[in-house]
């Protein structure tokens, strides 16, 4: 299996050199891989179906766990044979349905055969983590082939939002399946039917999951990318939006039905969405004049009721479910592959300039109704055969598979009203219209379109084949009593009704479409969920582009603000909730004390009102200084020495740098509104400073380990009685000579760069061409840091 | 020395017993420290021209023993050890913290030597920075500075005269950025190995001094750049004094400034809680600003958009590796047993660092810009796993910065080819179309854009379900469910790149694709390899994130 999952990779990265030289061969050729696929499927047949499933592993990262299971069941068995044979099909169909130089066929054939790997790859997959990469894999394929040429802004932007909104599921889906797999101590699919795990965890990763599997599947609220992706050209609407991809969802809720079977809200939230889409879905079909639109929203409801029937848990409905599965595969990609027909030899899908095709296009007509008559579920087709397993499904139960039931009826009165709709609209005379012109199909177009169709129809008549396929997947949920079987004639009985009346609705309903569209147009238009999604986008990007107008301005002061904002919200409000002030807090020890403070008050008061670079500068000093003046005040006359020292050093240095500046702040007055934030914003960041302090020094309860050896030790040590003293020049000397040696390098450093600029000013009399500032910038860093370390130390 | 000072020396104090250093295992620190000691002894004493292929070849050179050593120790290595008298653990994170340095490093250093992209390489000439004339306009323009930043690149990415004279070309780039580069990382070495808070912030500082002087040395939109140094500086200053002062009060916490010690205190004590949590809030503030974890990270878009690609590059890979590296173990060794006061204070940092990278990135227009936003984000991603205080969640995070950092290298590499007439192109406008032009290069591109978004195959996937696994095993689910929402937003700006460079016309004098030089080709290959292969088989590097957690 993981042979032919790189076949089709393999072959693709060739494809381009290929498709280079010859287009058709590139198509034949990568009809070749999904064509052996289907192949081998074929041939495991018959085993699979008596349970000899055939199983690959391949270790991938064995120390967590990851490896890369693959297996064919009964369930990957049937998505297997629609996978591949749809794909081999598209790919022949291409062959004629892209121009001989179509850039769009050179992108399109890789890209197709890639899917068609990805995509084998995960129905086959029996890990979640595989299953997790391959399903993000066909997003990105999808995308690909849904951007195209993408030169429109239209196709642009379905594309992204196909992306967008598939992606987002993909992710919470994993998180499910992170969960889940987490929860149960295993990743491998098999294992978790075997053994299903309970607990709290797994009705979340159920939700989880159910985002991912309905935003694949176009459920609804997530059902508008659908539609808004059939720009893709025709043949990649077949297999994508149709066959394959789209059945993902599906596929993924049917795989892991079996493990939630014990989970309500599993059940009811597929069965809730189910119906809802399945009904709105069907609704908007009647109202499309696009063919392609149309098939769209009727792939959209036809998955909604693939998510009742495979999200159920029952025997019955599963029977359905995977019946269903088949015939949608095989008429929907048979449909859109006419569609295509039509809009490749008419020139236009619309149905308003379409009548009287089928004396045109014969055949093509006549395949489009074998379809049709799968997808309305009439008899003999397997479409048939599925509705009425659904039907049966919801027939005995409480009032909960009543409602289901009603909304399934009303469903395919739906259903069979756009069915009709689709032939009419393709095909039919139209009063007070002349017939569309067309050039006749080859048979390389219809071909592959009939083969699905005709399928359909073989099994339907063919009953006993498809009930031995379904049954296979849906004996997991254990066989019960009396199973029941697939066959064209249970009887007389509720279902047939239920059938009858779907018919006769959905015809009455067409007959009447121009009263129901009048109905419409009646309506209050309701909210679209694609208007939702542009205008959560546009939210986003308002809410995208303010936040930043507002924080990412490229202002110093505001990113500092915002520093100094969540200093004061973190630690602030630790300490506000959890610390207490000290009592008895003496205002002053000495009376010195107060004119200090008074001056580094003023001062402090002076810098920010300076207009000058050079005043502000000095009162910093004299903030400086007044600090210094404290540490004498209280008995520390080395520490007021160094910081002295180190005022002045900084004063000179700022002296160098400022004489390359203009001698006034160039900074215009900032806007009133902003000044009381920056005041309030300073002086809390302030405040807070100076509150920490008090109560970082009084809360200190551990016993100072450091100081007590040097405070025992300085008088006979040392023959000190200054301990401070004590430690600079002797207990620590080294590192004292060491400070020394670095400050006098840096000393060197800034002497040496301030002579060599003087120099070669000297040397260069450029008008208006000082010295680089580039360099003060470097000396200050080194002064600062200097300085920094010195106070560090002190 | 007489005896009879030998005496009064033996009267004061005990001799002093050295300390044993175990010098295989910080022989790769002791290297690189000594090469880039010798790099600027070549600045002093060669000639110029011999310069630049001198220290080239001395850093790659340095930077391959370093490997090797380390790759030879690491063979034989236990569990881990401490040495210099405790202040550094040389254990398996330190190890894989160190490897992953060096290999980024390598890689940075190639995009920097490189001088065939930009003629004469992408930093400040020899003879341009001594006469630059936009020296006093960026001071100037510093002060004013409440404009946007974007405003300033009108009149810097004129070259300057003395740029357009012939000399320019012949006398290349400054090669001081080498043995600054080489100091730097020797501090982001000891960063994430320092087993004390005192190491730690030294180890800080050398390597931030560094890299504010790198910043600034851009050769085109001086300004800018310049702008981006000072501001690089003033705010890292800030941090470092948050650093320090939390520091500080850990220290008046605990009386000691040993990881180990302070996580002894924590354990069981009725000491004050006041210090400790000012000094964890103090502490922490400082280390995520150099991790620029959102609401920290002010810094970021300005200084990767002002820096040399380069320069970015070198940036965001390897300062994102010390620094969480150092988190990791502030966070695992020290702080472990108090985890439970600030647990839901990194779970909110950690929230907001993810929607303030997507959300702002959304409306980047610039690229450089967007992939600072983009590391916002990754940054928040990071801390999940951090602060998930497993085995898994170190050896996740481990993985996720080896991931990220060799993908970032690359993204950065790129960037720094596609070039109009004045410089790199980084408005995205310029990328539209690209894959028609150049479409090897847009596939590169995509193919790290989609490891950024975490797209499976690739190694930010891997490095997405590792982290988020462990975080999930370890019960924080709706953090988890808020970092998946984020990285599907952040797929949003970073699919649109994709879609821009697929699906859009090229403008008619948009950029050109340079063909890279040797260097920057060797470097871009480099990280799409190492993406490719962590993706496909990430337990080349998963055995080794894997075993054992640190040693204090």
């Amino acid at each position: 299996m993981l042979v032919l999952v790189l076949a089709h990779l393999l072959v693709a990265v060739a494809l381009p050199f290929v498709a280079v030289r010859a287009m058709r061969l590139a198509f034949a050729l990568a009809a070749l891989p999904p064509a052996a696929a289907l192949a081998w499927t074929l041939v495991h047949i018959g085993p699979v179906l008596r349970g000899r499933e055939v199983v690959e592993t391949l270790a991938w990262a064995p120390r967590i766990d990851l490896e890369i299971a693959l297996r064919l069941d009964p369930l990957a068995l049937a998505m297997t044979l629609l996978v591949s044979g749809v794909g081999a099909l598209v790919l022949l169909y291409s062959r004629y349905y892209f121009g001989r130089d179509s850039p769009d066929g050179k992108r399109s054939a890789p890209l197709l055969l890639a899917f068609a790997g990805v995509m084998l790859g995960l129905v086959l997959a029996d890990d979640l983590i595989t299953l997790y990469v391959f399903w993000e894999l066909t997003t990105i394929c999808s995308f690909l082939l849904v951007g195209q040429a993408g030169i429109s802004r239209e196709s642009r932007r379905s594309a992204l939002q196909a992306l967008l909104v598939t992606t987002l599921g993909g992710l919470v889906m994993l998180l499910g399946f992170i969960v889940l797999g987490e929860s149960a101590g295993t990743y491998r699919v098999s294992e978790l039917v075997a053994n299903p795990p309970r607990g709290a965890g797994v009705g979340v990763a159920a939700v989880l999951i159910l985002v991912g599997a309905f935003t694949k599947s176009a459920q609804l609220p997530f059902h508008n990318w659908l539609p808004a992706a059939m720009v893709a050209p025709t043949p990649i609407s077949a297999y994508l939006h149709a066959a394959s991809m789209v059945k993902a969802g599906v596929f993924l809720v049917a795989r892991l039905t079996p493990v939630f079977v014990g989970v309500t809200h599993w059940w009811v939230l597929t069965a809730v969405f189910g119906v809802t889409t399945m009904i709105v879905g069907g609704w908007r079909a009647l109202h499309e004049y696009d063919l392609k639109k149309l098939l769209a929203y009727g792939t959209v409801s036809q998955l909604g009721f693939l998510m009742v029937l495979l999200g159920t848990g029952t025997r019955t409905a599963a029977v359905a479910g995977d019946s269903m599965l088949l015939a949608h595969g095989l008429f929907k990609a048979a449909l859109f592959l006419v569609v295509g027909i039509v809009d490749h030899q008419a020139g236009t899908r619309d149905i308003r300039e379409l009548s009287g095709l089928w004396k045109r296009l014969p055949w093509v007509a006549a395949t489009a109704t074998v379809a049709v008559v799968s997808m309305a579920g009439l008899p003999p087709a397997v479409g048939f055969l599925g509705k009425e397993a659904a039907f049966e499904a919801f027939l005995h139960g409480g009032l909960g598979s009543t409602v289901i039931e009603a909304g399934l009826l009303l469903g395919s009165v739906f259903t069979v009203a756009y069915s009709a709709r689709l032939l009419w609209g393709a095909f039919a005379d139209k009063p007070r219209q002349t017939t569309t012109e067309a050039i006749a199909a080859g048979a390389g177009l219809v071909l592959p379109a009939a083969v699905p169709a005709v399928a359909g129809i073989v099994l339907g008549v063919a009953y006993p084949i498809t009930d031995d396929l379904s049954s296979a997947y849906a004996d997991t949920y254990g066989t019960g009593a009396d199973p029941y079987h697939l066959a064209l004639w249970h009887g007389l009985n509720l279902p047939l009704l239920f059938s009858a009346i779907a018919l006769a609705g959905g015809v009455a309903l067409h007959a009447a479409r121009e009263r129901v569209t009048n109905l419409r147009a009646r309506l209050p238009k309701p909210f679209t969920a694609q208007r939702a999604y542009e205008r959560i986008m546009a939210l986003l990007e308002r809410t995208a582009v303010g936040v930043t107008g507002r924080i990412q301005v490229g202002s110093l002061p505001t990113y500092l603000g915002i520093i100094l904002i969540t200093v004061l919200v973190v630690p602030g409000s630790v300490l506000l909730t959890r610390a207490s002030l000290p009592d008895a807090v003496p205002v002053w020890h000495r009376l010195l004390q107060i004119p200090l403070a008074v001056v580094i008050l003023i001062a402090i008061a002076g810098v920010v009102r300076a207009r000058r670079r050079l005043t502000a500068v000095v009162l910093v000093g004299v903030i400086g200084y007044g600090i210094g003046g404290l540490f004498i005040v209280d008995g520390g006359p080395d520490l007021a020495l160094a910081q002295f020292l180190v005022e002045t050093l900084t004063m000179v240095a700022f002296v160098f740098v400022l004489r390359r500046l203009p001698a006034r702040f160039v900074q215009s007055e900032p806007a009133p509104g902003l000044r009381v934030p920056k005041v309030v914003i300073a002086v809390a960041g302030g405040v807070f400073m100076a509150v920490a302090a008090l109560l970082f020094s009084s809360a200190r309860q551990a016993p100072p380990t450091a100081s007590r050896y040097y405070i025992a030790h300085a008088e006979e040590g040392a023959g000190a009685t200054n301990v401070v003293n004590a430690i600079i020049v002797d207990f620590r000397a080294l590192d004292t000579v060491g400070e020394i040696a670095v400050l006098a390098v840096a000393a060197t450093g800034v002497a040496s760069l301030v002579l060599a600029t003087r120099y070669q000013r000297r040397r260069r009399r450029g008008p208006g061409r000082s010295g680089s500032a580039a360099k003060p910038t470097d000396r200050t860093t080194a002064d600062d840091h200097d300085s920094r370390r010195e106070e560090a130390r002190e | 020395m007489g005896p009879v000072q030998a005496g009064a020396v033996v009267l004061a104090q005990q001799p002093v017993e050295p300390p044993p250093i175990e010098y295989a295992a910080i022989a790769p620190v002791l290297l690189m420290l000594t090469a880039a000691c010798v790099g600027v002894i070549v600045e002093a004493f060669l000639p110029r021209h011999q310069r630049w292929s001198v220290q080239v070849g001395l850093s790659l050179l340095t930077l391959v023993v370093a490997g090797v050593a380390l790759g030879a120790y690491a063979r034989g290595a236990g569990t881990g050890l401490t040495t210099l008298a405790g202040t550094i653990a040389v254990d398996t994170p330190t190890l894989f913290l160190w490897g992953t340095l060096l290999a980024l490093g390598f890689a940075s250093i190639l995009l920097i030597a490189d001088r065939s992209v930009e003629q004469g390489g992408a930093f400040v000439a020899e003879s341009d920075a001594s006469s630059g004339s936009s020296g006093l306009g960026a001071s100037s323009g510093l002060s004013a500075s409440s404009g946007p930043a974007r405003g300033a690149t009108a009149d810097s990415s004129a070259p300057s005269p003395t740029m357009t004279r012939a000399t320019a070309g012949v006398s290349g780039m400054r090669t001081e950025v080498f043995p600054l580069a080489m100091f730097s990382l020797s501090g982001m070495m000891v960063f994430c190995a320092a087993n004390d808070l005192l190491t730690m912030f030294i180890a800080l500082e050398v390597l931030s001094l560094p890299l504010y002087l790198l910043c600034g040395l851009a050769k085109r939109r001086r300004l800018l750049s310049q702008e981006a140094a000072v501001k690089y500086f003033l705010l890292g200053a800030f941090a470092s004094a948050f650093f320090l002062y939390g520091l500080a009060l850990l220290y008046g916490y605990s009386g000691s400034v040993k990881l180990a010690a302070i996580s002894e205190a924590t354990a069981g004590s009725d000491r004050s809680d006041t210090l400790l949590f000012a000094g964890i809030g103090l502490l922490v503030v400082g280390l995520l600003f150099k991790a620029s974890v959102g609401p920290f990270h002010a810094w970021t878009p300005d200084v990767y958009h002002g820096a040399p690609t380069a320069v970015t590059g070198f940036m965001a890979a390897c300062t994102k590796v010390a620094a969480f590296g150092a988190i990791l173990r502030v966070l695992q060794v020290a702080l472990e047993a108090s985890s439970w006061e600030w647990h839901y204070v990194l779970w909110t940092v950690a929230v907001l660092s993810m929607l303030i990278g997507v959300v702002l990135g959304l409306t980047q227009t610039d690229i450089k810009r967007m992939i600072a936003y983009s590391s916002i984000a990754h940054a928040g991603f990071l801390l999940v796993g951090a602060i998930a205080l497993t085995d898994r969640g170190l050896s996740g995070t481990l993985f996720y910065l080896l991931a990220y950092g060799f993908t970032t290298v690359a993204v950065f590499g790129v960037i720094s080819l596609v070039r109009t007439s004045e410089g790199e192109a980084t408005h995205l406008s310029g990328w539209a179309g690209l894959a028609k032009r150049s479409p090897l290069v847009a596939a590169v591109f995509t193919f790290l854009l989609l490891a950024l978004a975490g797209i499976p195959m690739t190694s930010g996937f891997m490095g997405k379900f590792y982290v988020f696994s462990a975080a999930v095993t370890d019960g924080m689910v709706p953090l988890v469910v808020i970092a998946l929402v984020a990285s599907a937003a952040a797929a949003f700006f970073y699919l649109r790149v994709i879609v821009l460079m697929y699906f859009n016309e090229p403008a008619a004098d948009g950029p050109t694709v340079s063909v890279p030089g040797a260097f920057t080709t060797a470097a871009i290959t480099l990280g799409v390899v190492v993406t490719l292969l962590l993706g496909v088989l990430p337990t080349l590097a998963w055995n080794w994130a894997n075993v054992g957690g640190f040693v204090s």
